[in-house]
């Protein structure tokens, strides 16, 4: 339909062919008739032109006048090459910010997970929330109770997490993660091979041979994505399975395990207490929906039959324990965790965002401000309204894409930093990558800042007497703009303040954690090496005689002050001995209705409160004659005396562990009474533990070392010996306490570390922004001080008063504190406190902030407005009267 | 200085080419000269179009779907463009044609009163 290039010049080729003809055929000779068609023709060009003009929409005609636009704004603003930095800098900084994650969130929460289906894909619970246990699992019993009677779930898939004592596939025996996973797992999770085959129902029963998936991580990241390891043959403690295949990448989810094995390899699997007892619970439980069957439909099945397995064997669900049953789509399951945290950040974000924008909205009007006489001028040439605001748009359109193209790339390092973060709360966030949604984010948020920013500034009226402007010189300013640059200023003041004290409490809490008293006085002298024992490690015949030969050996190393045994590793292990157990004592009763106390249960070597620098309050601690043929013995620590003996009369009396599971209860005399220490909790608590020796219990698996030097120096010579005693024995995870305390801290340190990045990026943008308040508040005042020193001069005659000057250049800085000091510090705090019950919530051990970091956020922000204002003073001082009043 | 001949041309009338243009196609198609030729000839003369003009008007009227176009063999033996009314442009040209003899039978009592009858 419409007409091309070659279309125009051909219609025009044809009339001067017929003009030419016309002429020829009058008897006028060729060449002159050609020259006289064209010269009747006129211009070609202008005409091809106008034709070309006619079919051409009217917003290309707009598009084409903002292109112009935005080749005059390039050069405008290569003029004001620090605004526009500064403006695109901010900007950069607020787009990158929201686009990581934004990126993030839509990673963990958004996008659908790689299994087949996953819609369909479902996550069964037990809970008994009465017991505060918020994950019972299941055991064999109940899983075959629902397999044989729900309907609406067309496969169960079950998985429980063993630790196993591997070797092979290269290196050094250690301790692997595994999954035990029946055969109808793979296919109920709807995962496949990258290599290999997955695990099937051939695979299930005793007499099927051993045989092992290895998680696409553990291949890509240990075995450098060796494709030869199909088939190779690998020793899982007793017993031995076959590498069958590799699977996909997916959410390891319940457990982040290395490699997923067949009932086969876990004699424990085979035994009888997992098969028949209805209380052995330790299997995590999935199912896929039977086709029509929907997530409520299962739900409510699943629910009543759960309900009727209670009722026939009220035996293995206590009353109290308040047993239920959650059903949730997998996908939510794994997301949930992460979604407030997520949620948080990206408000965060979101007020980064405002604050860049009031702080370059606050910049472009002050400039709009100097340049009012320029659009004045523009106005009264003729151009619209429109042409005016498009002026402008082109401005902002330069500077936001400029902004977004930078924040863009800030993006992709701020990605891999809140992934790593949000990995704590979700294991999805491990596999976050930069894609196109920074882009859109990036290009979205430019466009919105954009289009607010060219209509912030006020335009000249037409109706308004534009004159005033114009013979004011470049300097109008009406109260509208003033109280606008006001609003601006204080939003991202307030924002600031916000974050600021948000990042100075969590920092607070860090530092409490970090300086907390411990109970353990040696704790960057202590290695502690995870020795596991003959259960699930190397079956060695006699563990105790293994423990007694290494501590021997060990001692004698040169620079090793002393060594010990024990079971936990501090913080690293909690959770082990979840809830303590149940003793008495002589001499205490519990008064009726009362349960028996709980201690905490620990195993510990001879001298161990010496090795680890726990003091002893009274009487002493496990010796090496403390063994099998000695008198049972045990200490208990400062809380367990206080509760249970007020009258400090503890020592000597006997002690005895009432849970059933230790069977006829054996008297054990209290030697010993030791400090508390909490080796389970990052926030030190008084905690009742009571602890037994190791030659006596028959148990071990940590070893602790003292070291002279260097702690870290000894793990080669260590690992020698222990090797030399038993050449397949697991030694790993060589970590003085103090390191392990630090990485038990890496969430808190992390959370804090994450939000001063945004309250530095927030007060970056603030200083930005309150010197470019004031630089603007100078400007306007070039007028006011040139005036007044106009009619100092005209009444006194006098030379320029410096004091004067300064008098008035101090003003907008006072201002500016007035606005922190009055308007923002007041609201503020009330917006802190409101925060931090919300924190609160979703952050462990986060209290109302005290004085000290709302003080000292607020010391930090006037120091920097003070700073910022600086230079627009000294600028200020600089002002030539005479020239800002000839501007007039 | 010699005058030239078409000194005695006329100016045309802002907003009347259009309406010309509908009305010399009014018996059929022609091309653009020949749409140019048609109009100088019958106005003996005294109206010239502007080919700066008339080909941008011709473009404009085709878009306003008042005229169609096809290509054709011009009698210069050349492809030339030839524009032909369609039913909106014939209804059209039928409105501007009231609409001008409306103007200017208006402008002719403005500038030759009647001879007062009342007074």
């Amino acid at each position: 339909m419409r007409p091309d290039r070659d279309d125009l010049d051909e219609e025009i080729r044809g009339h001067l062919a017929l003009g030419i003809k016309e002429r020829t055929e009058r008897g006028e000779d060729p060449t002159s008739a050609r020259l006289a068609a064209l010269k009747e023709f006129g211009n070609v060009t202008l005409t091809r032109d106008s034709m070309r003009g006619v079919w051409r929409h009217r917003w290309l005609d707009g598009a084409e006048a903002l292109c112009r636009d935005i080749r005059f704004a390039l050069r405008a603003l290569l003029r004001v090459k620090g605004l526009a930095a500064t403006v695109v800098m901010t900007l950069a900084l607020g787009i990158g910010a929201n686009a990581a994650i934004f990126s993030v969130v839509r990673s963990v929460l958004l996008r659908p997970l790689v299994n087949r289906d996953e819609d369909r894909l479902i996550y069964i619970r037990q809970t008994a929330p009465d017991l505060g246990a918020g994950n019972t699992t299941f055991s064999v019993p109940e899983i075959n109770d629902f397999k044989s009677r729900v309907t609406t779930i067309s496969a169960f898939g079950d998985f429980s997490t063993v630790d196993f004592a591997m070797i092979g596939l290269g290196g050094e025996p250690r301790m692997v993660k595994a999954g035990v996973v029946g055969g109808s797992f793979f296919d109920v999770m709807g995962l496949r091979p990258v290599l290999g085959r997955l695990l099937n129902a051939q695979d299930d029963g005793p007499r099927a041979a051993g045989a092992a998936v290895l998680t696409h991580r553990f291949w890509t990241t240990s075995l450098n994505s060796d494709p030869g390891v199909i088939g190779k043959t690998i020793r899982l403690g007793p017993r031995a399975a076959t590498v069958v295949g590799v699977l996909e990448p997916s959410v390891p989810y319940p457990a982040d395990t290395e490699i997923i094995a067949n009932v086969v390899t876990s004699p424990h699997h085979l035994g009888a207490t997992m098969v028949t007892s209805r209380t052995h619970r330790m299997t995590e439980l999935f199912g896929r929906l039977a086709p029509g069957a929907s997530l409520d439909t299962a739900r409510t099945e699943l629910t009543a039959v759960h309900a009727a397995i209670m009722r026939e064997h009220p035996e293995a669900y206590s009353a109290r324990a308040g047993v239920q049953l959650s059903v949730k789509k997998l996908r939510d399951q794994i997301a949930s965790p992460a979604r407030t945290i997520l949620l948080v950040l990206l408000a965060a974000a979101a007020v980064v965002f405002v604050i860049a924008c009031s702080n370059v909205a606050n910049l472009i009007l002050a400039r709009s401000v100097r340049r009012e006489g320029e659009l004045a001028v523009r106005a009264a040439l003729g151009a619209g309204q429109g042409a005016l605001r498009r002026t402008l748009l082109a401005e902002s359109l330069v500077l936001c894409g400029a902004g977004a193209v930078l924040g863009v790339v800030l993006a992709r390092p701020l990605v891999a930093m809140v992934a790593r973060y949000a990995a704590r709360f979700s294991v999805r966030a491990l596999d976050v990558t930069v894609d196109s949604s920074v882009l859109w984010v990036g290009a979205g948020l430019a466009m919105a800042a954009a289009v607010l920013l060219a209509y912030v500034p006020r335009l000249p009226s037409p109706h308004a007497p534009a004159g005033l402007g114009l013979a004011s010189g470049s300097l109008w300013i009406t109260p509208g703009t003033n109280r606008r640059l006001r609003i601006f200023a204080t939003t991202q003041l307030a924002f600031s303040f916000v974050l600021l004290a948000g990042a100075g409490m969590l920092l607070a809490t860090l530092v409490t954690l970090q300086t907390a008293n411990t109970g353990y006085r040696n704790m960057r002298q202590v290695i502690v090496f995870d020795v596991p024992p003959s259960a699930t490690g190397v079956a060695t015949p006699n563990g105790l005689d293994f423990f007694r030969e290494a501590t021997r050996r060990v001692s004698q190393l040169p620079s090793v002050e002393d060594v010990t045994v024990g079971t936990v590793v501090p913080w690293r292990d909690a959770g082990l001995f979840p809830g303590g157990t149940r003793f008495a004592v002589e001499g205490y009763t519990p008064a009726d209705g009362e349960e028996d106390p709980r201690a905490r249960l620990r195993v510990v070597g001879s001298r161990f409160f010496a090795v680890l620098g726990v003091r002893v309050l009274a009487g002493r601690e496990f010796t090496d004659d403390d063994g099998a043929g000695g008198e049972p013995v045990s200490i208990v620590s400062q809380s367990v005396a206080q509760r249970l003996f007020p009258n400090g009369d503890g020592l000597n009396r006997h002690m005895w562990w009432t849970d059933p599971y230790f069977g006829k209860p054996l008297p054990r005399r209290i030697v010993g009474v030791v400090a508390d220490v909490d080796d389970e909790s990052v926030v030190q608590r008084p905690v009742m533990s009571i602890y037994m020796p190791v030659r006596q219990i028959n148990y071990g698996g940590r070893l602790f070392v003292r070291a002279a030097g260097d702690p870290y120096a000894l793990v080669p010579s260590v690992m020698r010996t222990i090797r030399e005693i038993s050449a397949e024995q697991v030694v790993e995870r060589a970590a003085t306490l103090d390191d392990v305390r630090a990485e038990m801290l890496s969430p808190e340190r992390l959370n804090a570390f994450v939000f001063s990045g945004f309250a530095g990026i927030a007060l970056l943008i603030a200083v930005v922004g309150v010197a470019a308040h004031l630089r603007h508040a100078v400007g306007v005042d070039h007028l006011e001080i040139g005036a007044l020193e106009d009619g100092l001069t005209a009444i006194r005659r006098a030379p320029r008063d410096e004091g004067t000057v300064e008098l008035i250049v101090r003003r907008p800085a006072v201002d500016e504190r007035e606005l922190l000091d009055e308007a923002t510090l007041a609201l503020d705090i009330g917006i802190v406190r409101t925060l931090a019950l919300v924190a609160s919530r979703f952050f462990d051990h986060v209290q109302l902030p005290g004085a000290l970091p709302l003080l000292g956020a607020a010391a930090v922000l006037i120091g920097a407005a003070v700073v910022a204002s600086l230079m627009p003073a000294v600028r200020a001082s600089r002002v030539d009267v005479l020239q800002a009043l000839r501007s007039e | 200085m010699v005058k030239h001949p078409d000194e005695r041309r006329l100016e045309l009338l802002q907003g009347t080419l259009d309406m010309l243009i509908l009305r010399t196609l009014q018996w059929g198609s022609r091309h653009g000269h020949g749409i140019g030729q048609a109009i100088r000839a019958q106005s003996d003369d005294l109206l010239k179009v502007e080919t700066g003009s008339l080909y941008p008007a011709l473009h404009r009227l085709e878009k306003r779907g008042w005229l169609r176009s096809e290509w054709g063999v011009s009698e210069a033996n050349q492809r030339a463009k030839y524009y032909r009314l369609t039913a909106a442009g014939k209804a059209q040209l039928s409105r501007e044609r009231d609409r001008w003899s409306q103007l200017v039978d208006a402008i002719g009592r403005v500038l030759n009163p009647a001879p007062a009858s009342k007074e």
